[in-house]
């Protein structure tokens, strides 16, 4: 691959990454705060969460489906996870028992899209609310703390000074990059998502992808789970309400179609850091908590507007 | 072509900055010199924390500090309110006066901005002491209602109007937050010497309004013989009023909520309701910032400070 393909290739990439630059251009002049050493852990950090779930909705989209059921899910594999870890579990256990709850949710979800052939958003919708009522029937509604400091290290510990979540973040990308890219998962999704039809036809297991696409996708909300229980040291089963849409957006600004068959995980990845610099640039800055929200809403609007102006040029 | 377009996305960008930094402009103007306290609140769409931050202001006002307040978007959303206050922590203020989502989510983060040598005052809601201790963060006093006591009040009112028996139902706050934990406790306390009364069920409607009419509604139904009703907070007893009124039981199931908020006081003038509870949220913001200026001044403030609290009922609106 020469320069010229590089950078048709990756070219909407940049586009993103351009914004993302000029964005903590603008901060780190606005704001002496913004462009320190434990500011920019600090931001990795926080996008850790919303950026692993993104990954799974990344290969979720690029099918052409979506799930709403994230946030549910996190929230369901956290306080399973939680009781598990308070029990005296080790942690390995624990993470597993998190990631287990997670990843059958998503084949529940999978499944109903496959064999039930229920629409996504339908599936997912009522998978949303399911997750949600198990978490708070497993909890009795209440949160669930008090963990070992081993538990704890997973949100708290830190290798050559950079943060566990932040650690586990890069993996999750890594390992996402190179399924995306270079594996037959990957390439039946982008085929899956392009034309269906055509993919059945040519051979490929729609049904068997399909649904590990959203297993997939329910194991990482229990990874995000595994994170952010570690994080505020409890489980909560109302938490992750509304991850699902900030995940969406992360995905979609970094370049993914939602009519499928397009998209990339360092996408994703620019796209999850432009919401989480932004959120973490306004509250450097004081803005009031009104105006972030009109903020963040309008620069996803916007990266979608130009991503789709770009992609007619590209045609 | 291509090369204009590639343009496009930052120019967009650059634009909303302006937009936010206009605000941050005006946000400047009011500044003043002097140390910057930050005021993290559970969501700024609720009268209560409204009223709260209109306390601080003044306070912030008169002591010439700077005041910087945030919220999440959401009052249950703890890790949003977490990453605030790590923000903040970044933005190196003086002092954090925190509303908590959560009685223990906040602790690792409280015990970060001890690290940083960021003094941190809650208000309304109390950060558990046990799992402070248990990783040693501190927390330098506690500004809130003694909720124990408010439920109490409220609980004593209640035999009172029911002359000592009758059937009571109970709409809850959400679980786990040691506001609403402690309103109850108060209130069953008070119950324990009034054998007449049973508590015929006890569901949470997530401190919401429209959950209150829901539930209550839910509890009409398998529990009419219901004589009173109360909710932990008022939103939830207005959410219920007007499940009532659309039973036509209006007048005839004795209310009781907390917060003594306008639209409750009104509630209690029509006879809709009998009593609130009241705080005093403009009070706690403002003894929040000015505990925190002590604090910053190397004054000691005690480790908790009790605001005010008492029913209000037809007799106190007349």
């Amino acid at each position: 691959m020469n320069l010229k393909d590089m950078i048709h290739h990756y070219g909407r990439q940049f586009g993103t990454l351009i914004g993302l630059l000029i964005l903590c251009t603008v901060l780190w002049i606005l704001s002496p705060f913004f462009l320190t050493v434990s500011n920019v852990l600090n931001i990795a950090q926080q996008t850790s969460i919303n950026a692993i779930i993104a990954v799974g909705m990344t290969f979720v989209i690029i099918t052409a489906g979506i799930d709403l059921s994230v946030g549910s899910i996190l929230a369901f594999s956290g306080v399973v996870l939680a009781s598990v870890a308070k029990a005296g579990a080790p942690v390995p256990v624990a993470i597993a028992a998190g990631l287990a709850v997670g990843l059958l949710c998503g084949l529940v979800n999978g499944l109903l899209i496959t064999y039930g052939k229920l629409p996504p958003f339908i599936s997912t919708l009522g998978m949303m609310s399911v997750a949600r009522g198990a978490a708070l029937l497993y909890s009795d509604g209440r949160p669930i703390s008090g963990f070992s400091a081993s538990f704890r290290f997973l949100a708290t510990g830190e290798i050559l000074h950079i943060p566990m979540p932040v650690i586990i973040m890069i993996l999750v990308y890594l390992i996402a990059h190179f399924v995306l890219t270079r594996t037959k998962l990957g390439r039946y999704t982008f085929a899956i998502g392009g034309n269906e039809e055509a993919a059945l036809l040519s051979g490929v297991n729609v049904k068997f992808y399909k649904a590990a696409v959203y297993g997939i996708s329910g194991m990482l909300s229990g990874l995000a789970a595994v994170i952010l229980t570690a994080r505020l040291s409890s489980a909560q089963p109302i938490a992750g309400i509304m991850y699902e849409l900030d995940a969406i957006a992360a995905t979609v600004i970094g370049g993914t179609s939602l009519m499928g068959g397009e998209g990339t995980i360092v996408g994703t990845l620019i796209g999850a850091f432009i919401m989480g610099v932004l959120r973490n640039g306004l509250n450097l800055l004081g803005v009031s908590s009104f105006i972030q929200q009109i903020v963040i809403g309008s620069v996803i609007i916007i990266a979608v507007l130009v991503d789709m102006a770009l992609k007619k040029q590209s045609k | 072509m291509k090369s204009k377009l590639f343009k496009l996305l930052p120019m967009l960008m650059l634009l909303l900055l302006g937009l936010t930094i206009s605000t941050c402009q005006r946000g400047k103007q009011k500044s003043k010199e002097g140390a910057t306290i930050a005021l993290v609140l559970k969501t700024l769409n609720h009268p209560f924390f409204i009223d709260m931050q209109r306390g601080a202001e003044e306070a912030a006002d008169s002591l010439s500090v700077n005041l910087l307040i945030q919220a999440a978007e959401r009052e249950v959303d703890v890790e949003k309110q977490m990453q605030i206050i790590e923000n903040l922590i970044q933005r190196q203020v003086d002092a954090i006066c925190v509303a908590p989502s959560g009685s223990r989510e906040l602790v690792p983060v409280i015990l970060k901005a001890n690290e940083a040598g960021i003094p941190i005052i809650t208000i309304d809601t109390r950060v558990d002491s046990a799992a402070l201790v248990e990783i040693g963060a501190e927390v330098v006093t506690y500004v809130g209602s003694d909720n124990y006591e408010g439920g109490r009040i409220a609980g004593e009112f209640m035999v009172q109007e029911l002359d000592g028996t009758g059937k009571v139902a109970i709409l809850e706050g959400i679980p786990g937050h040691e506001t609403g934990d402690a309103r109850l406790r108060g209130f069953h306390k008070a119950l324990e010497d009034a054998p007449g009364i049973e508590i015929v069920t006890s569901q949470t409607a997530n401190w919401e309004r429209d959950q209150g009419f829901n539930v209550f509604q839910n509890i009409m139904q398998s529990h009419p013989e219901v004589d009173a009703m109360f909710a932990c907070n008022d939103l939830m007893a207005l959410g219920a009023i007007e499940a009532i009124a659309a039973a036509n039981k209006t007048g005839e199931i004795v209310v009781i909520g907390f917060d003594a908020l306008n639209d409750a006081k009104i509630a209690i003038k029509e006879g809709k309701m009998r009593g609130s509870v009241a705080q005093h949220p403009y009070e706690m913001g403002k003894i929040a910032v000015e505990s925190a200026y002590k604090v910053l001044q190397g004054k000691t403030v005690p480790e908790y400070i009790p605001v005010t609290i008492e029913l209000i009922t037809r007799k106190d609106l007349e």
